[in-house]
């Protein structure tokens, strides 16, 4: 044995690369596309799903929406609501609008703000519903939007400039603007009481939300039901295809009683809005009488016999997404 | 409330995860479906420790408090465990000093004259002048280093080594004769890991190579399983048959602390964190550390890491009997890092950081850095271990063949010499362990300089038998082919690659289980 060596080579870094810029910088590149890829730069963050139960998530300040109310941001949303999103939907869907009608009979009673209260299954509501208001009304409304659509900057700005959305207030510490300010400030306000998008195109429960500021406000609420967009666009799809058909309609405004409550009125909503998915199916008068007998089809579940259990997944998922009937013009002249 | 341990599973929005490499770190992209084990976050410290600490000494476990067992005219020597605890090193005051200070103080409150201070490192390498001050403090380094009084434990001086007795096994029981003297021998520990405390403090930490050598060799190690479960580990077995003589012999006052898993200072946060719940700040600052390690020499990345001091908080003390103590101990350090486990994996992935008990301001050389990886962390079990028998053991470190000249001059030719024999355990116990033992310029340095004794390459080795023993196949990624294949290893360059190569050994689509840490943590695996 050699009592005491000690050779050159192991004093140094051994075979380590010694460090290159060039190797730096190529590393840089690489290192900043897999941390923009794994940590979903400009997206919204993702939990594992094993890590679900543990993981609490930061809960973020309201994002601030204030300035997409300036009169500019108004009217830049207006130019790209005219110019861009009234032109693509009505190229990219068939579109029917119903019961318009119900707006200007309101405006004759007053210019007072509206809570539009519509079913949600789909990201093309938004648009349709907007699409479907007069000029007049849809410059003054704005959205109220999920914690969703406030995950990333950029879609928090470009929401709220493209469509006027705000994030619903969830804790008093971060208020920012609450649905009541901007009533009161006279801005039309549309709420999905379901909360979040359908996922199986079925309605879900009714939050008393919009019912509250109704009561709490006086406001008018006026319901409207959107059919065909879960099939046109469901969860997972970014964008419509094959020119689906897709209704809206508009029912009677809901004003609240003297001795109404959120959760009196709260009920008669949800009820408003399944009778006008039924006339949507139907025709109005059938749909009026069995909303009289109590008797609208349930919006959250397709119909099953009588002690059968609840239909499978799939069946809700399949009966949703049946395509409306299309549209097609009149033939005068009938081909025999 | 700090959050339990996790098992991950990784799947599509699992983000890359960190895995240490030596003086730096990867983000890795494992398979999905790869089972990866995040320890429990730390448990609450305690918020008065010099409170806490002085209600231990007052309130010993099965054993008088310690004022009372202090008076003028006796011989009170307190050792500590040495540079190797805890890793990284504690940020100032380390926990050592507080407790040493305390004693000191009733100590002097007694009208204690005689008193020396040893550091327990047994065959490591002695502790700097420096090193000892950052551990205990300027005021008692003052007080008794110039004197003499303040010393590292030296035991290959025979004067100074006192043979105690042999246990029913017939192995000899030799330790520190200043120890062995006194009055009182007040041990103070920093139990990192469950390997650490008990009765491996004193027969351990104060002994010589006649001593361990019953314990230390190849056919020990291999069935000690694990060393994290002394219950369990033959190691432990023979030190606790040594130091139940030595209770017959000696009074030992065991002071024994736990810490929180707090590794990492601010600056090296996202390295505590689990990768999904990175901030953008956490996200920036590994970018900015990936980088500025790729472009810095491999001597300033060295500083850099070995700059790196730990935030350890405490999470308990006792005091008392050595047995009754540490039982405690290691109740509290289960919780904080005990981590189920359903069923074993094919494949284990570990990455080596950098540090080990044994490159403390040094360099991790390729035997070392086995030692780490397969020694300590594959041992970080209680039950079976993590990866099945015959299955593959991935491991991430770059293994450059670079010692340190001044604290592992054995490692040189152990590495050069005797694996180029053979890799084999039992085989160059047999071949050469005696004569690197008893190696006259070896323990020259071993006493004179800083030096870690000739036979502890060996002993390094004996820590991975139960690995060599128990793996099918062991592969490094990213590291240097030479020096691995000296050490009977393979190397791969990326995670697919050493997958790929393990084929022959767990098939195309074993389990793959990866342990997460630093931070510690036990797989108690089921």
């Amino acid at each position: 044995m050699s009592v005491f060596t000690l050779r050159p080579t192991h004093r140094g870094g051994g075979g380590q690369r010694r460090p290159s810029l060039v190797r730096a910088v190529t590393g840089g590149v690489s290192d900043v596309r897999l941390v923009a890829r794994g940590w979903r730069w400009g997206r919204r963050a993702l939990v594992p799903a094993s890590a679900a139960g543990s993981t609490v998530v930061a809960r973020k300040g309201l994002f601030p929406t204030a300035w997409a109310r300036t009169p500019a941001a108004s009217a830049a949303r207006d130019a790209i609501q005219a110019g861009a999103l009234v032109p693509v939907l009505a190229q990219q869907t068939d579109t029917t609008v119903h019961g318009r009608d119900v707006i200007t009979r309101l405006r004759e009673l007053g210019d007072g703000p509206i809570v539009f209260v519509a079913n949600h299954s789909s990201h093309l509501d938004t648009g349709l519903l907007l699409a479907a208001l007069p000029w007049a009304e849809r410059r003054r409304t704005l959205v109220a939007a999920a914690d969703y659509f406030f995950d990333t900057w950029w879609r928090a700005s470009g929401s709220a400039l493209v469509f006027g959305t705000f994030p619903i207030e969830r804790r008093a510490s971060t208020v920012s603007a609450t649905p009541g300010d901007l009533l009161r400030e006279g801005w039309n306000v549309v709420i999905y009481p379901e909360g979040t998008r359908s996922p199986d195109g079925w309605s879900q429960r009714f939050q008393l939300g919009a019912a509250h500021l109704s009561v709490t406000e006086n406001v008018p609420v006026v319901p409207i039901s959107i059919r065909g967009s879960f099939a046109a666009m469901p969860r997972g799809r970014r964008w419509p295809t094959g020119h689906p058909t897709v209704t809206v309609r508009f029912g009677p405004p809901l004003w609240p009683g003297p001795g109404d409550t959120a959760r009196t009125m709260g009920p008669q909503v949800e009820r408003a809005v399944a009778a006008l998915l039924d006339e949507d199916a139907t025709d109005w008068y059938s749909a009026t009488a069995r909303s009289a007998a109590g008797a609208t089809p349930s919006t959250a579940a397709p119909v099953v016999p009588d002690g059968a259990p609840p239909a499978a997944r799939w069946r809700r998922v399949w009966e949703r997404t049946e395509p409306l009937a299309v549209r097609r013009p009149r033939q005068v002249w009938r081909e025999d | 409330m700090s959050r339990p341990g996790l098992v991950l599973e990784v799947d599509d929005r699992t983000p890359p995860l960190v895995v240490h490499e030596g003086d730096g770190f990867r983000l890795e992209e494992f398979p999905r479906g790869t089972r990866v084990v995040y320890p429990p976050e730390s448990l609450p410290s305690v918020p008065d420790v010099e409170a806490a600490i002085d209600h231990a000494l007052r309130n010993p476990i099965d054993a008088r408090p310690l004022p009372d067992q202090l008076f003028a005219g006796m011989r009170l020597t307190i050792a500590f465990d040495d540079i190797s605890l805890a890793l990284p090193q504690m940020t100032r005051p380390d926990i050592r000093q507080r407790i040493v200070e305390q004693v000191l103080t009733m100590a002097a409150a007694a009208g204690v004259d005689d008193v020396e201070l040893i550091a327990a490192n047994a065959l490591h390498r002695r502790m700097t002048a420096d090193e000892l001050r950052y551990m205990l403090g300027e005021r008692v380094f003052r007080s008794f280093y110039p004197q003499g009084k303040l010393r590292n434990h030296d035991a290959e001086d025979p004067a100074n080594m006192v043979h105690i007795g042999v246990t029913d096994r017939g192995e000899d029981v030799e330790i520190n004769r200043r120890a062995a003297e006194s009055d009182l021998l007040v041990y103070v520990n920093v139990n990192l890991v469950a390997m650490d405390g008990g009765h491996k403090s004193v027969p351990i930490g104060l002994t010589s190579y006649t001593s361990l050598k019953h314990h230390h060799n190849s056919h020990t190690m291999t069935h000690s399983r694990s060393f994290m479960d002394h219950e369990r580990s033959a190691m432990h077995h023979s030190a606790w048959r040594m130091g139940r003589v030595l209770k017959d012999h000696l009074n030992i006052f065991q002071v024994e602390t736990t810490l929180d898993n707090e590794c990492f200072p601010t600056a090296y946060g996202f390295m505590q964190k689990r990768e999904w719940e990175w901030s953008v700040k956490d996200q920036a600052a590994a970018l900015a550390a990936r980088r500025g390690l790729a472009l810095a020499p491999t001597s300033m990345r060295r500083r850099i890491f070995q700059g790196v001091r730990a935030p350890y908080g405490l999470t308990g003390i006792s005091a008392g009997e050595v047995e009754a103590v540490h039982d405690a101990t290691l109740e509290r350090l289960h919780r904080q890092q005990m981590v189920e486990l359903d069923g074993q994996s094919d494949v284990m992935v570990l990455g080596v950081p950098f540090i080990g008990p044994y490159n403390v301001n040094s360099t991790m050389n390729p035997i070392l850095a086995a030692c780490m990886g397969l020694g300590y962390y594959f041992n970080s079990y209680r039950g079976k271990p993590v990866v099945r028998e015959g299955g593959a053991v991935i491991l991430y470190h770059p293994v450059p063949a670079a010692f340190n000249a001044l604290h592992h001059p054995s490692y040189v030719d152990f590495y050069d010499e005797v694996l180029s024999v053979s890799t084999k355990p039992s085989v160059i116990e047999a071949k050469f362990e005696e004569q690197y033992a008893t190696d006259p310029w070896y323990t020259h340095l071993y006493r004179t300089s800083h030096a870690y004794h000739g036979v502890h390459p060996f002993y390094m080795w004996y820590w991975i038998s139960h690995a060599l023993d128990h793996c099918g196949d062991i592969i490094w990624v990213g590291a240097e082919k030479r020096s691995v294949e000296r050490m009977g290893f393979r190397a791969a360059s990326t995670l697919d690659d050493a997958l790929a190569m393990a084929q022959g050994t767990v098939g195309r689509s074993p389990s793959i289980t990866f342990l997460h840490n630093p931070p510690h943590l036990i797989a108690d695996v089921t």
